[in-house]
C-alpha cells in the first residue's frame, strides 16, 4: 500500500529510487538517477596540463565547458580505448557539472531499500566510493556515492 | 499576516532602491563631516533632506520603525540647519548615533530586500530615544517636543497672492509615489525661494494623493528669492519630471484679468516661461541632464553572453572551412563591416558594465573608522585612484577581499597608539589603498605601515597546523607570507570579533582567483605589509593568437606578444648550465619556454628550426615561447576553467582560462606572466 502512495509524490524521490547502471569491464555499477543530466557520446576531450591522471580534460558541451572524469582511472583500473559503446554520463553534483566517462551504458533499475545493503568495510579504491550494494535477480550492481567519488576534487572549492 | 500591505509589493523594489542610494550618500557626507571635524551647512541640509525622504517613503510603505527614527535623525538636523554652532556641543554624539541610524537602516532595508513581504522589523526606539534626547538638548530643554514639527508649517497653507509664479509639474508615468516625488521637489526649491507653498498641501502626509497627482499634476506657488530661471533649472534637473509650465502670476494678472487662477491649464506666456521635457530625451541639449535607468544585472550579465556568442558565432562564419580557397570579394567586404559592428556591440556592452571603484572604497572608510574606535587604535584610511573603472563583475567580488584585508590590516598589523609612538611611528596609522591601470590589468595595493609579518611566527604556526610541506628552513620569506592564504591559518592567537576566524586570506585568494586575478604579499617586519592584487580589466573578450602545440590549441593574448619568428640555425640557442635554453635577440637574453614540455604535451614539435619562438614582454618578464605553429588571430570568450580545477591551480602554472572556438573545439589560455614565473 504504501508503494502506491509513493509512486506519485514527488519526482525527486522518485528519481532517487532509480539507477543507471553502466558497466566497467564485466562488473556493473550504478549512479543514482538524481544526479544524471544526460548521456553523450564520446566527443573530443582536450587536455588539461598538470592535473590527476583520472581527469581526463574538458569537453564543450552545447557552451558549456565540462570536466571529464575516466571512471577507470579514477577506480584504479588499467586504461582502455574507447570505442562506440564508450559514453559520457554528465552529472550534477552539488551543482557542479561533470561528465565521467564509462564503457557501456546498460539501463535504468527501480531499487527498493530492501535490496540494498550496506557495503563491506575493504580499504579497496572501489568501496572507498560506494554507497550500497544493490542485489538484483540475477546481478549484483556497485552503487556510486556520488558525493564521495568526487570528494577529493569538490572540497576544496568549498571550504 | 505580514508587516507590509502586498499592495506595496511593486513598490518596495523601488523602495529598497531608493534607500539604498540615500543611505550610501548619508554615509559619504558622515565620513567627509568627521573627517574635516566640522560640518557644512550644505551637508547639513543633505542629511536632512536624506532623512526627510526616507521618513516620508517609509511612512507611506507603512515601515514605522524606519520611518520614526529617520523622523528623530531628521528633528536634530532640522534644529541644526537653523543654527550650525549649536553642534559643537553634541558632535561626536551626534555623529556616532547617526551612524547607528545609518547601520540599522541599512539593516533593516537588507532584509526587506530579502524577506520581502515577509519582513519583521526591529524597534529602534533606543536609538529614537537617544536622539530625541540630543534634539532636546540642542533645542533647549523641553523644547523638543515643539521641534518636531515646527518645520513643517514651513509649507503653510497656501496664500497664492503672495506667490508671483504658479507652476504646474507633471511627473513621468508611472514613477509612483508621486506624492513623494512631489513633496522632494519643494523640499529642493525650498532653498531657492522666499515663499513656497504648494496644492494639495504637504503631499508627503498623504500617499492616496498619488494618483491625483499623477493625473492632474502637481501645483507649485513660489516666490524665487532670485530669479525664476533658477527655480526652472532645479524643476528640469529634478528626477522623474516629465513636463512643467510656468505661470508668472503678476503679468498674468495684469494681462487678462478675466482668466481665473487655479484651474490647471492656465494660458501660459508662451515664450520663455513655458517649457516642455519629455521623458528624458529632450530636444534642448544645453539642459539636457543625463537621463539614467536602472537596470537588473542579471539582463546584463546575459546581454554580455549574448554578445560573447555573437563573436564566437562570427568567427565561426569568417573561419567556416566551407569558404577555403574560395575568392569572395564582396563577402570579405560584408564581413569586415560585419565584425566592425559587432567590435562596437561590445565596446559598448563592456563600458555599460564599467563602475568605479569609488563607492567600494568609500565602505572600506567606514569600515577602517569602525575598527579603530572598537579596537582603540588610531588608523586613517587613504584612497588613490577610486576614479578607476572596473567590470560590475569584479568589482563586486571585490568587496569582501578589500573588507578582509583592511580588516586584517586593522586587527593585526596596524599598532595601539602607545607601541606605535614607541617604534618611533606617528601615532596615527596609516592604511593605503590604491588603484591604477596598468596596461589591460588592474593593480589594487593595500598597505599599511603596522608591524609587517613575522615569517618565523607565521612558519611556526603553520607547522602547529599542519600546513607545511617542506622543512621550515626551505621556506624563503615570500612562501612563509603566501602561508597566511592557505585554509585554515589565521596568524592572531586570539579570535576577535573582526578576524582571526581562520577564515580570511584563503577566501581572498578564492575570490580575487575566480575572477581571474592573482594577489602577492610582501613584508618589512616593522614598516608594513602591501598585499597587491592584479585582476584583469575585463573577464569576458581577448583577443589573441592561436597556437598549437601536438594536439593542443593555446590561446596568448595578443597584448603581450611583441614579435614571433623562426629560427634557422640551432646555434642561435644557448644552454644554460642548468640545461634550460635561452636566446640573444638584440643583445637581450630571452629564456625559452617550450609549451610541450613544460605542459608534458605529446607529439609537439622537438627541433628547435622546426616550430616558431613568440617572443612575450610583460611590464616585469620577458621570455620566448616555443610552439609548433601560429594559426592565427582570433577574438576570443574568456571562459574560465570548471571550478573542478581549483584545486589545481592552474592560473599560477599560466593558464588563465579556457575559450571555445569557431569550430567547437577548445583552446587554453595561457597567462604570460605566470607561466615565465613558474621559470
Amino acid at each position: 500500500m504504501n508503494d502506491t502512495i509513493n509512486a506519485g509524490t514527488s519526482y525527486s524521490s522518485d528519481l532517487k529510487d532509480r539507477y543507471l547502471l553502466f558497466d566497467i569491464d564485466d562488473t556493473k555499477y550504478g549512479v543514482s538517477l538524481e544526479y544524471v543530466l544526460e548521456i553523450i557520446n564520446v566527443q573530443t576531450i582536450t587536455t588539461v596540463p598538470g592535473v590527476a591522471h583520472y581527469i581526463k580534460g574538458i569537453i564543450n558541451l552545447r557552451g558549456k565547458i565540462i570536466p571529464i572524469i575516466d571512471v577507470r582511472l579514477k577506480l584504479g583500473l588499467p586504461e582502455r580505448e574507447y570505442d562506440d559503446k564508450t559514453c559520457i554520463i554528465v552529472l550534477n553534483v552539488n551543482e557542479v557539472q561533470v561528465g565521467v566517462v564509462v564503457d557501456r551504458v546498460s539501463e535504468v533499475v527501480n531499487a527498493e531499500n530492501s535490496q540494498l545493503s550496506v557495503p563491506a568495510e575493504v580499504g579497496e579504491a572501489t568501496s572507498r566510493y560506494l554507497s550500497s550494494i544493490l542485489e538484483l535477480e540475477d546481478k549484483i550492481v556497485l552503487i556510486i556515492d556520488c558525493e564521495k567519488f568526487f570528494k577529493s576534487e569538490l572540497d576544496y572549492s568549498q571550504f | 499576516m505580514s508587516y507590509i500591505d502586498p499592495a506595496m509589493r511593486d513598490m518596495l523594489d523601488t523602495f529598497v532602491h531608493e534607500t539604498e542610494t540615500m543611505l550610501e550618500q548619508l554615509d559619504e557626507i558622515l565620513l567627509e563631516s568627521e573627517r574635516a571635524g566640522s560640518i557644512s551647512e550644505e551637508n547639513i541640509g543633505g542629511i536632512f533632506r536624506i532623512t526627510h525622504t526616507i521618513k516620508g517613503s517609509a511612512a507611506m510603505m507603512g515601515i514605522e520603525g524606519i520611518s520614526n527614527l529617520s523622523h528623530a535623525v531628521e528633528d536634530v538636523f532640522y534644529i541644526l540647519r537653523d543654527d550650525p554652532s549649536k553642534l559643537d556641543l553634541v558632535f561626536d554624539t551626534i555623529f556616532d548615533l547617526v551612524f547607528q541610524t545609518s547601520d540599522f537602516l541599512k539593516r533593516e532595508v537588507e532584509k526587506l530586500q530579502e524577506q520581502g513581504l515577509d519582513y519583521v522589523p526591529d524597534d529602534p526606539s533606543g536609538l529614537i530615544q537617544k536622539l530625541r534626547q540630543q534634539a532636546a538638548i540642542l533645542s533647549g530643554e523641553g523644547a523638543a517636543g515643539g521641534a518636531e514639527h515646527s518645520h513643517e508649517e514651513n509649507a503653510q497653507s497656501g496664500n497664492e497672492n503672495l506667490a508671483r509664479y504658479k507652476i504646474h509639474v507633471f511627473f513621468s508615468d508611472d514613477v509612483q509615489m508621486e506624492n513623494l516625488r512631489a513633496f522632494m521637489l519643494l523640499t529642493q526649491l525650498k532653498g531657492c525661494c522666499d515663499y513656497l507653498s504648494s496644492d494639495p498641501e504637504n503631499p508627503e502626509n498623504d500617499p492616496s494623493l498619488s494618483e491625483e497627482i499623477a493625473k492632474n499634476g502637481f501645483i507649485i506657488y513660489c516666490n524665487p528669492s532670485s530669479s525664476i530661471d533658477e527655480v526652472k533649472q532645479t524643476i528640469e534637473n529634478s528626477l522623474n519630471v516629465k513636463s512643467y509650465e510656468v505661470v508668472d502670476l503678476q503679468e498674468h494678472d495684469e494681462a487678462e484679468k478675466e482668466s481665473e487662477q487655479g484651474e490647471g491649464n492656465v494660458n501660459a506666456d508662451s515664450g520663455s516661461a513655458s517649457q516642455q521635457t519629455s521623458g528624458g530625451q529632450k530636444s534642448s541639449s544645453k539642459n539636457s541632464k543625463h537621463s539614467l535607468i536602472s537596470v537588473n544585472q542579471a539582463k546584463l550579465d546575459q546581454l554580455m553572453d549574448l554578445v560573447g556568442e555573437i563573436v564566437t558565432a562570427e568567427s565561426m562564419v569568417g573561419s567556416n572551412p566551407d569558404l577555403r580557397g574560395l575568392k569572395l570579394d564582396n563577402f570579405t567586404k560584408s564581413f569586415r563591416e560585419l565584425r566592425k559592428l559587432t567590435n562596437e556591440l561590445q565596446d559598448i556592452v563592456m563600458s555599460i558594465r564599467m563602475v568605479p571603484l569609488q563607492t567600494t572604497f568609500h565602505k572600506m572608510e567606514r569600515l577602517v573608522r569602525d575598527m579603530s574606535k572598537k579596537l582603540g587604535k588610531k588608523a586613517e584610511l587613504i584612497t588613490v585612484g577610486g576614479d578607476t573603472e572596473v567590470d560590475k563583475t569584479i568589482n563586486d567580488a571585490m568587496v569582501d577581499p578589500f573588507m578582509h584585508m583592511i580588516r586584517n590590516s586593522m586587527d593585526h598589523g596596524i599598532e595601539s597608539p602607545e607601541e606605535r609612538l614607541a617604534a618611533g611611528k606617528p601615532e596615527v596609522g596609516r592604511i593605503t589603498l590604491s588603484a591604477k591601470n596598468v596596461g589591460g590589468e588592474i593593480v589594487i595595493e593595500i598597505s599599511d605601515d603596522g608591524r609587517g609579518l613575522d615569517s618565523e611566527k607565521l612558519l611556526a604556526k603553520a607547522e602547529r597546523n599542519g600546513l607545511l610541506t617542506k622543512p621550515m628552513s626551505a621556506y624563503t620569506d615570500k612562501e612563509a607570507f603566501a602561508l597566511i592564504m592557505a585554509p585554515g591559518f589565521s596568524t592572531s592567537e586570539e579570535v576577535t570579533e573582526y578576524s582571526g576566524r581562520g577564515v580570511g586570506m584563503d577566501v581572498v585568494r578564492k575570490n580575487v582567483e575566480q575572477i581571474g586575478g592573482t594577489i602577492s604579499i610582501s613584508s618589512v617586519k616593522g614598516q608594513g605589509t602591501t598585499f597587491t592584487i592584479k585582476i584583469p580589466l575585463t573577464l569576458a573578450i581577448v583577443d589573441g593568437m592561436n597556437i598549437s602545440v601536438g594536439k593542443t590549441i593555446f590561446t596568448l593574448p595578443i597584448a603581450s606578444i611583441s614579435q614571433s619568428f623562426k629560427v634557422n640555425d640551432p646555434k642561435q640557442i644557448i644552454r644554460n648550465t642548468n640545461g634550460t635554453e635561452m636566446i640573444l635577440i638584440r643583445g637581450e637574453c630571452y629564456p625559452i619556454i617550450r609549451l610541450n614540455r613544460y605542459f608534458g604535451i605529446p607529439g609537439g614539435a622537438e627541433d628547435i628550426t622546426e616550430g616558431i619562438l613568440i617572443q612575450v614582454n610583460n611590464n616585469d618578464s620577458k621570455a620566448c615561447i616555443f610552439a609548433d605553429e601560429l594559426i592565427g588571430e582570433f577574438q576570443v570568450v574568456v571562459k574560465p576553467f570548471p571550478i573542478f580545477f581549483s584545486k589545481y591551480d592552474l592560473k599560477r602554472r599560466g593558464l588563465s582560462g579556457c575559450s571555445i572556438l569557431g569550430d567547437g573545439t577548445i583552446s587554453l589560455i595561457l597567462d604570460s606572466n605566470n607561466l615565465i614565473c613558474e621559470l
